[in-house]
């Protein structure tokens, strides 16, 4: 037998030091470029009548995307209202109740399945559930989509975050003679609610700039939305169908449109990692 | 953590408003099973038509012709494997070595910024990924990568072909920075959680950082690993806005990595809304539920193996 | 403990054949003046002492004194983390391993470790012999086998698994695995062992088995131990330092360490006033 060559395994060491380092690089860089791009193109399509007017025929330039704006809001807003109390009473029931019984084990499981299902799945799901039935788009379909993709998302941490609440909490209550849901949604919650909050802001976070899902439900639109009943326009739609279009301010407008989703999302993403970790370096 | 009964406090008779929170919080969780039942025979019910047409040739026919009305899923299914193919072959890699630098290598403040970059990451949507995949990535890839891979690569069928800069592989490319973070933070927590005293005995007997890593960092994580392959992999399959940017939108299959192509989520994402015929529709959304048989059956694999980790939990990961 | 202090004149006679060992034996690892900082916090204060060839030595003291940290500067295997640091000289032979052009990598392969808890990597048993074996050398099949079933043999396990060779390392009881991780650091044919608290996770049988391991294997290597066990200290060690506090209080035959302490602080110890 005969040495291995200390100078070969030291290289092999050195080389993947590097490359380690390089691909550590290359991960900020590209964040780094990103970001730097959506910055640059979308502010300079900022102005006052971007937040304010509605948007003019193809071709013409001006106007705005206000409409889009206060649509997404809107939608967010909706499919919040209808995904966070559900989503956070599944939760409940996963961490008070079922446990580690088989039934829990199979919401689990469907919930995992919902999560990682692609949003254009979803997309497709709500309009043959509600879209097709009914025979037009609407902004409630679209924030049904939205609220279906944050279920699972809100109910897995929820779950996470309750069952951290230790158990003696609970018994004190309980030997006080409160009812099981007061014990729960009162003082269970108040020790877990930064990390419900946390919860549902990521969600929010990521269906803020989902696209996908909205392509075949809320559709876009033009104008004010009257009512949730019609198609209504919002951000991300609005990103993809000017984007694919020959029109250069259609073009500067989808980077506009792009930047503001950007800050939402990392503003909400930051946030809410933000209160965590106050919560966590204060409980210490 | 031992179970509480719900009815500890005072006999069930008086606990009518308890009982009542009970079962809605039951409902809330069956709403998960029901959609995911839901969202099953939709798909199949509304592929009726589109299956009673094609039957099982569907999943392999070449052709998608609106006008004839002739659909097969085969390029888009084509297009699905190869961009997923190309962002793992790319992905794995480099999300290994980045937590290894994140876990071993780097300075505590440079692994909190670069972690912190690889969250971020995460974050960014989907669509932002496809207008600066179609914008500045693709002309990129154009003026600069294709035409020196053509040059060095060129004798390879996979990268002939004019360099348009959208298509297969920069989809891919762009698919694999998409889920780089996803991959890399589940290795990074697996490599943490090998007991320091495993790592030492391996430095002990003279190993470098990378034989340790390489013998027992990774033996000793590596279901974990793969688990995190899995949710990469089940990202990829699905991801929508970012490939429809950059894939090319073209029905088609082709050796060359250069060329465009269409993936089920791009399909489904260009075509779906101008979709006006009964059998064009249905064909469309057999598509889609080719799509989420595949991230299902992902899910049940990968669900088996983490559950087959949980269970060993006691002397390795 | 079971020589009593009533007979003066064998006992001189006993020091005066331990003195004349002590000159006739070579000196392995020569420490002069060891400081041990954890960031800002001193743990280990000026230790001087030497190491003997072919000898067992002991490292004693009460639990926090700094004993694993001593011994973690021979083979400098606090450098995997960040804000630790050594001062002064370690002589291993001829060189200060201390230096910052010392080969880690050779150091190890000279000096090897036998951990508290034991360690066997998650592979089979073959595997894990075959560990260091394979890191250091190229060899054929038929030699790596040779060399493997040696270092079991030499670590009084090769009886035990000589059929089950292919089974993963942790499938085995503790002092199996202990006895593992033994044939795994002297495959290499290393001159020094060190060994932190060796047998304190190890049920009484399988520790006796590995403290006659240690007898028998002090004639081809240099054995440090650390142990919090005196009555092991006694059986097994020729020469022992008492630690106390990142200091070295005492350090001697340990015979004459454990039947006539120099130091007060040592007799407590010993007899059990503290620690």
């Amino acid at each position: 037998m005969k040495a291995r060559s200390l100078f070969a395994r030291r290289l092999s060491d050195y080389l993947i030091k590097i490359l380690s380092a390089l691909a550590a690089l290359i991960a900020i860089f590209a964040l780094g470029w990103i970001l730097s791009v959506v910055v640059s193109r979308g502010v300079s399509a900022f102005n006052l009548d971007f937040f304010t007017k509605l948007p003019t025929p193809p071709g013409i330039s001006g106007g705005g995307l206000a409409n889009a704006i206060l649509g997404t809001l809107l939608i967010t807003a909706l499919a919040s209202l209808i995904g966070i109390p559900i989503g956070m009473l599944a939760g409940v029931y996963l961490a008070e109740f079922g446990l580690d019984r088989p039934f829990a084990s199979m919401i689990r499981f469907a919930a995992n399945v919902v999560m990682g299902m692609p949003s254009i799945i979803i997309g497709v799901f709500v309009y043959t559930l509600v879209v097709k039935p009914a025979r037009h788009f609407s902004g409630y379909a679209g924030a049904i989509a939205l609220a279906i993709i944050m279920l699972p998302l809100i109910a897995r941490t929820s779950e996470d975050m309750l069952r951290l609440v230790p158990n003696s909490l609970r018994e004190s209550a309980l030997a006080l003679g409160a009812p099981r849901w007061k014990v729960t949604l009162g003082v269970v919650f108040r020790s877990a609610k930064t990390g419900l909050i946390t919860g549902a802001l990521l969600a929010l976070a990521r269906i803020s700039g989902e696209t996908a899902p909205l392509l075949f439900t809320a559709l876009n639109s033009s104008y004010w939305m009257r009512s949730p009943k019609e198609p209504t326009a919002n951000l991300t739609v609005t990103i993809f169908n000017y984007a694919m279009s020959p029109y250069p301010d259609w073009k500067a407008k989808a980077w506009g449109a792009s930047l503001l989703i950007m800050i939402a999302v990392l503003a909400l993403s930051i946030f809410s990692r933000w209160i965590f970790r106050e919560k966590k370096i204060r409980k210490g | 953590m031992p179970k509480l009964s719900p009815f500890q406090s005072r006999s069930a008779l008086q606990n009518r408003a308890d009982l009542a929170f009970r079962g809605i919080t039951v409902f809330c969780a069956t709403v998960l099973i029901i959609i995911m039942l839901a969202i099953f025979f939709e798909l199949v019910r509304n592929s009726g038509l589109s299956i009673k047409k094609f039957g099982l040739g569907f999943l392999l026919s070449m052709a998608w012709n609106p006008v004839t009305q002739n659909f097969g899923a085969l390029t888009s299914i084509f297009g699905t494997v190869v961009s997923t193919i190309i962002a793992m072959i790319i992905a794995v890699p480099l999300s290994i070595i980045t937590a290894l630098f994140l876990v071993e290598l780097a300075p505590p403040i440079l692994s909190r910024i670069v972690g912190i970059g690889v969250e971020l990451l995460a974050a960014v949507p989907s669509i932002i990924y496809g207008m600066w995949g179609l914008f500045v990535f693709a002309p990129f890839m154009a003026d600069h990568i294709q035409p020196a891979l053509g040059k060095t690569l060129g004798f390879l069928p996979l990268f002939q072909g004019p360099p348009m800069g959208i298509g297969m592989l920069s989809a891919g490319i762009i698919l694999a920075l998409m889920i780089i973070p996803f991959i890399c933070a589940v290795t990074r927590d697996v490599f943490q959680m090998v007991p320091a005293a495993v790592k030492e005995a391996g430095f002990g007997m003279g190993s470098t950082t990378w034989e340790v890593t390489r013998k027992v960092t990774i033996r000793y994580g590596f279901r974990g690993v793969i688990g995190a392959c899995f949710l990469g992999l089940g990202r990829a399959v699905g991801e929508t806005m970012a490939v429809t940017f950059v894939i090319g939108n073209d029905h088609r299959i082709s050796a060359s990595l250069f060329s465009a192509g269409n993936s089920i989520a791009s399909t489904l994402a260009n075509e779906f809304a101008e979709a006006a015929e009964p059998i064009y529709l249905s064909s469309l959304i057999e598509l889609g539920l080719v799509l989420f048989l595949i991230t299902f059956l992902i899910q049940i694999f990968a669900q088996l193996w983490l559950r087959r980790i949980a269970k060993g939990m006691g002397d390795r990961l | 403990m079971s020589d009593n202090l009533t007979r003066p004149l064998s006992m001189e006679r006993e020091q005066k054949r331990l003195l004349q060992d002590v000159q006739s034996l070579e000196v392995k690892i020569s420490v002069k003046n060891l400081c041990f900082f954890y960031d800002d916090h001193q743990a280990l204060f000026d230790n001087t002492l030497d190491i003997f060839q072919n000898r067992v030595t002991a490292i004693i003291g009460p639990s926090g004194c700094g004993k694993s940290t001593h011994i973690r500067a021979y083979n400098r295997i606090y450098e995997m983390y960040r804000g630790y640091r050594a001062t002064g000289e370690v002589w291993l032979d001829q060189e200060n391993i201390l230096s910052p052009s010392q080969d880690l990598i050779q150091l190890r392969k000279k000096v090897g470790m036998i951990f508290q808890k034991p360690t066997p990597f998650p592979i089979s048993v073959f595997e894990n012999v075959a560990y260091g074996l394979r890191l250091h050398f190229k060899m054929s099949r038929g030699e790596l086998a040779a060399k493997v079933e040696d270092a079991l043999k030499r670590a009084a396990l090769w009886e035990e698994v000589k059929d089950k060779l292919d089974q993963s390392g942790l499938a085995f009881s503790g002092g199996q695995q202990q006895r593992l991780c033994i044939a795994r650091a002297i495959s290499v044919e290393p001159e020094v062992l060190l060994m932190d608290e060796p047998t304190s996770a190890i049920d009484p049988l399988a520790t006796s088995k590995i403290e006659e391991l240690i007898e028998s294997l002090k004639q081809k290597y240099t054995i440090v131990i650390v142990t919090h066990n005196m009555q092991q200290a006694a059986r097994i060690s020729d020469f022992t330092a008492f630690f106390y506090e990142g200091h070295i209080v005492e350090f001697g035959a340990t015979r004459q360490v454990f039947t006539n302490p120099a130091k007060k602080q040592t007799e407590d110890y010993i007899t059990g006033r503290f620690g």
